[in-house]
């Protein structure tokens, strides 16, 4: 699933260029460019629904808040509770509702493309932007 | 050749000095088909305009293909929004129209929201916000979508003073980096008066959207434009897959190639006709053929534009009330082999029936076809059935738009023939219902005639502008051949317009024909 492989793909990155890792830090990398697009307030708007629709299927995401600016409050204090398959179980799910509402309003071809100003490098084989076999 | 003198030198300089070039004002294509001739070449560069007009005009889609049009890699376009349609939902839409190049997204064209900066810092950070990314990307175009709603968002009491100031310093920081500038914003026509950003603009792009019956007519008016001439007037306007189409009041045609000065006379493909007619129709002509159902109007039709095909002229049949096989099928019982011609390039067969299309529109399908074929000939059957596959709005501009459309197509030598239905009457020979022979140089008129217990048909040339013309009422059959003319004049009968004529000569004397059927018993 692509929302995983874009996980993984940022991990060995930020392992190879050795800067300190945010819990979710692919979506934090994809808020600047989304905000730009489509305002903070737009931005906040359509995480906040990722995150909902994520929480019915991973319990812990509903201990998570969206900040004003599109941030998200409450993953740090959770990472440190949850075993590590679990809390990644959550990360995928709710990148995966993120890039899945963004095709269902501009299209894949157009969220690929924005996914890709930010990881130009990323593999495009497997797009599957839905979050079945998330796990 | 002989080298310049010192003086002849000084004066050429001189020449130079004393006439310093003007400013040429370059032109960037709109995207839009039809909107650059509208323009008079296309959108002054560096310009400073206002798309407006009611909701659901298009101005957000002109707007997109303006901007897709001109981005490229090294002038890209910078597209604002603020507090208008949300982006996701712009793209979702604007991505459905043919010229929507995703490849060009965050590269050629970048979208920004100000939203959010304008919600909660006021124009002097929009603007502070937009000299920031010009600055940074260097863009050929500049769009601020919608620039209505900025403008509202400003509540204070100088609130038109700052919106005033504010476009302003965008109009000068934008025409100082050589962007070439559209905001667009939803207004209605009262304030063109009143907003001083009408004053302040270079361009006023003005869309607008009337219902009519049961029909919806878009049109698109250039109010203004600074350095160049426009095409005036209310221009029909159609948004389909390759977004907004403009269909000029010009059509295309100005300063399309003149009529010959000396013009050939072109067969009809019905000798006795030509004869008529002093050799033919004149070539550029305009001809009128006007007579009741029935009579043979089309018929001629296709021996005009079969006869012009065995003389190597292409020609476009445009049909509007009988379905192209049909057409095709009549023509075969004369002996005219269209599908061929149209197999080999020579011929197109247009049918006509849409609703709601604009006569502009219908008449650039027809120029398309004549510029695709090369068409010297044009067929239009029949005026009627064109006049009524028109959405009820265009009725009203039908007959002066097809004036401009004949006007040039016949300046540009193309020779027309067109039908037209019209009643028989017993007291008169009206050529048409409506006012419309003035836009022909030709007419015949074809009609019913009472005469020995048989209606027939008898035809004549009311009018040539081009030259003479036999001023004989002939009489004509439809055989396997199409239409020909029989009878010499007929002088032994008066008052043959009128349809029932008065016999003046001896009766001749006739075989008894037998009844078709047996008469019923009393």
């Amino acid at each position: 699933m692509f929302a995983r492989r874009l996980i993984d793909n940022e991990a060995l990155e930020s392992m190879s260029s050795k800067t300190n890792m945010s819990a979710f830090r692919v979506t934090d990398q994809l808020r600047p460019y989304l905000s730009t697009l489509m305002g903070t307030g737009g931005f906040r708007a359509l995480i906040s629904r990722a995150l909902a629709l994520a929480a019915t299927e991973v319990s812990w995401l509903r201990t998570v808040q969206v900040h004003a600016d599109g941030s998200l409050e409450g993953v740090e204090q959770a990472h440190a509770k949850l075993g590590s398959d679990e809390f990644s179980e959550g990360r995928v799910v709710l990148l995966a509702h993120l890039l899945e509402l963004m095709a269902a309003f501009i299209g894949e071809i157009l969220t690929l493309r924005l996914v890709r100003e930010v990881w130009p490098k990323v593999p495009l084989n497997d797009l599957d932007f839905g979050n079945k076999g998330k796990k | 050749m002989k080298t310049p003198n010192k003086i002849e030198k000084l004066t050429s300089l001189k020449k130079v000095v004393s006439k310093p070039a003007k400013v040429t004002i370059r032109k960037l294509p709109t995207g839009v088909r039809g909107l650059d001739e509208i323009l008079g070449g296309g959108m002054p560069e560096f310009s400073f305009n206002i798309i407006g007009g009611a909701p659901g005009c298009g101005k957000t889609t002109m707007a997109h293909q303006i901007v897709f049009a001109n981005a490229t890699h090294d002038k890209p376009a910078l597209y604002f929004t603020v507090l208008g349609e949300p982006v996701l939902k712009m793209l979702r839409y604007q991505q459905q129209f043919s010229f929507f190049d995703e490849s060009k997204l965050n590269k050629d064209i970048r979208f920004i929201n100000l939203s959010d900066v304008a919600l909660d810092k006021g124009l002097n950070a929009v603007l502070e916000e937009i000299i920031k990314q010009v600055t940074a990307f260097d863009p050929r175009i500049v769009v601020l979508d919608s620039f209505r709603t900025l403008a509202r968002q400003v509540k204070s009491d100088a609130a038109d003073v700052e919106v005033q100031a504010f476009v302003h310093r965008l109009a000068q920081f934008l025409t100082s980096w050589q962007a070439t500038t559209f905001l667009v914003g939803e207004y209605v026509e009262e304030e063109i008066r009143d907003n001083p950003l009408f004053t302040m603009v270079d361009g006023i792009f003005w869309l607008t959207q009337v219902t009519e019956r049961n029909s919806v007519v878009r049109k698109l008016q250039i109010i203004k434009l600074r350095g160049q001439a426009t095409v005036p007037g209310l221009h029909t306007v159609r948004i389909g897959n390759l977004g907004l189409q403009a269909f000029s009041r010009t059509l295309g045609l100005v300063g399309s190639k003149t009529k010959p000065a000396r013009r050939r006379h072109l067969s009809i493909g019905v000798p006795e006709l030509d004869k008529m007619m002093g050799g033919g129709i004149l070539e550029g002509d305009s001809l009128l053929i006007a007579g009741p159902s029935g009579t043979g109007k089309s018929a001629l039709a296709t021996q005009f534009i079969a006869e012009g095909i065995r003389s190597g002229e292409p020609g476009i049949m445009a049909v509007f009330e009988e379905r192209p096989d049909g057409y095709k099928q009549r023509a075969g019982t004369f002996g005219l082999h269209l599908k061929a011609a149209e197999e080999k390039g020579m011929l197109e067969t247009l049918y006509l029936r849409p609703l709601d299309l604009s006569v502009d529109e219908t008449m650039q399908e027809i120029l398309d076809a004549i510029k695709r074929v090369g068409a010297k000939r044009l067929v239009i059957d029949s005026l009627v059935g064109f006049e009524m596959a028109l959405a009820p709005g265009f009725r009203a501009d039908f007959r002066e738009s097809l004036y401009r459309m004949i006007g040039a197509l016949t300046g540009a030598g193309i020779t027309i023939l067109s039908t037209v239905e019209v009643e028989d009457t017993f007291t008169g020979l009206p050529f048409s219902h409506y006012a419309i022979s003035f836009l022909t140089d030709d007419i015949i008129r074809l009609r019913y005639v009472e005469i020995d217990g048989q209606l027939r048909k008898v035809m004549v040339v009311i009018k040539m502008r081009g030259g003479n013309h036999s001023k004989d009422i002939r009489e004509y059959v439809i055989t396997d051949k199409g239409v020909v003319v029989i009878h010499p004049r007929r002088t032994d009968y008066t008052g043959l317009i009128t349809g029932i004529p008065q016999r003046t000569g001896p009766r001749k004397a006739q075989e008894n024909e037998t009844a078709p059927e047996p008469k019923a018993a009393s």
